[in-house]
């Protein structure tokens, strides 16, 4: 086992801007808005009907017409305690899709690491054309 | 199913699943169905709260610089597509054939947990020619020995086909299988315990991802099922790691290694005899 009594103060200034902060922040802000929007949909729902019951299913929507469909009905102002619950799903499953989007960008422009960058992007795509599926 | 009940279960799932360190799709999907939810939709809404409950705590351990974003980022190219390939059988697969194999998964944790190796990290000697290329090398802070730790990852063209498999278990059953691709970096690839479980942590939220894009093109996600089962499991979770100040006692270790014991042999029973 290789040790050193290095500070990590100083192990980590070899980081630049780092990505661990960015994939770190991404992760955290995605988790805490997906969980509010879902307990602002509930509490809504609880305070206007009395129940917690929501009956609707998303069907025959791939993600990215969910994700459109639910901003349509944010344009229209057509704010409801089960659009909220939707926000909260999207922003979940957005949010390990927006951190690999980020680190595709730092590998290729803030590291330059071309073959990281072909992984990153491979995952990319893959997730892509997954929540493309209906 | 009424919220309340969910809600609790979720809430319960994700504490034990938290102290425990197994997440909470394990404990989940058994209880799911023992109150009488169709299993395909209970593999289907807990993978979407492994997305919550792995990012939560990722978001954290990146932070500490612990996590090796360059092992995870390459194994993640397997885990997603074993994950879609998973979640894709599942869809066509027999419902007892799905409580057999959720049976399986849960003995063999029991075992795992229950055997757990004592012995300590050792540093690979020789790093392959094909992992240096990759280069999945680190170094991190261990606070409790006070020491940075520089490591090697080896062996790196045995880890990608085994987190395919790995993936795939995580899509078919919806569960992180966090504790097999812990198993993978420890013996395959020779990462230290810390990062072990800290790295498969980012890799479980991409994978669960890719897992819940296949059961949301199916229809199966239903908000109002999932938004409480989300709620739940992130709240105990949270209970789980930051109110409790891990309770390392043998007591829970025991009443866990219990719970998967019935669950594992419940599980199998059903799937042999019929639901």
């Amino acid at each position: 086992m290789q040790v050193s009594t290095n500070h990590p103060d100083k192990a980590q200034r070899n980081y630049s801007f780092d990505m661990e902060s960015l994939v770190g922040y991404i992760l955290l802000t995605g988790v805490l808005l997906s969980v509010v929007l879902l307990m602002v949909g509930f509490v809504w729902r609880w305070v206007r009907v009395g129940n917690l019951q929501f009956e609707h299913s998303i069907v025959g929507m791939n993600f990215f017409e969910f994700i459109l469909s639910s901003l349509r009905q944010i344009a229209s102002q057509a704010f409801r305690p089960r659009l909220f619950l939707n926000m909260g799903i999207a922003v979940l499953m957005l949010t390990p899709f927006v951190r690999v989007l980020a680190s595709v960008f730092y590998f290729a422009f803030a590291e330059h690491n071309w073959k990281y960058t072909l992984f990153t992007g491979f995952v990319l795509a893959v997730l892509t054309y997954s929540l493309f599926l209906r | 199913m009424s919220f309340h009940i969910v809600f609790f279960i979720s809430i319960v799932a994700g504490f034990v699943g938290a102290m425990s360190g197994m997440g909470g799709g394990v404990i989940l999907i058994p209880v799911l169905t023992l109150f009488g939810m169709d299993i395909k939709h209970a593999i289907a809404v807990s993978i979407v709260s492994v997305i919550a409950t792995s990012s939560g705590s990722a978001s954290a351990y990146v932070r500490d610089r612990i996590t090796n974003l360059k092992v995870g980022m390459f194994l993640e190219m397997f885990t997603i597509v074993g994950a879609l390939a998973g979640a894709a059988i599942t869809l066509v697969s027999g419902r007892r054939i799905l409580f057999i194999l959720f049976g399986i998964v849960l003995l063999s944790s029991w075992v795992a947990l229950f055997r757990q190796r004592k012995e300590g990290w050792r540093q690979a000697t020789h790093q392959d020619v094909f992992s240096r290329w990759l280069e999945l090398e680190g170094s991190y802070y261990d606070r409790s020995v006070r020491q940075t730790i520089a490591y090697q990852g080896v062996r790196s063209y045995l880890g990608g086909p085994f987190m395919f498999g790995a993936g795939l278990i995580a899509g078919l059953l919806g569960i992180g299988a966090g504790a097999l691709k812990v198993l993978i970096h420890d013996l395959v690839m020779g990462l230290p315990p810390k990062v072990s479980t800290t790295t498969s942590n980012l890799i479980i939220g991409v994978t669960a991802l890719a897992g819940t894009s296949v059961y949301l093109a199916a229809g199966m996600i239903d908000p109002g099922l999932t938004a409480p089962i989300i709620l739940g499991v992130v709240s105990g979770a949270f209970v789980g790691t930051h109110v409790l100040v891990r309770l390392t006692n043998q007591t829970v270790r025991h009443i866990f290694l219990g719970v998967l014991l019935v669950l594992g042999i419940e599980m199998l029973f059903r799937g042999i005899w019929g639901v």
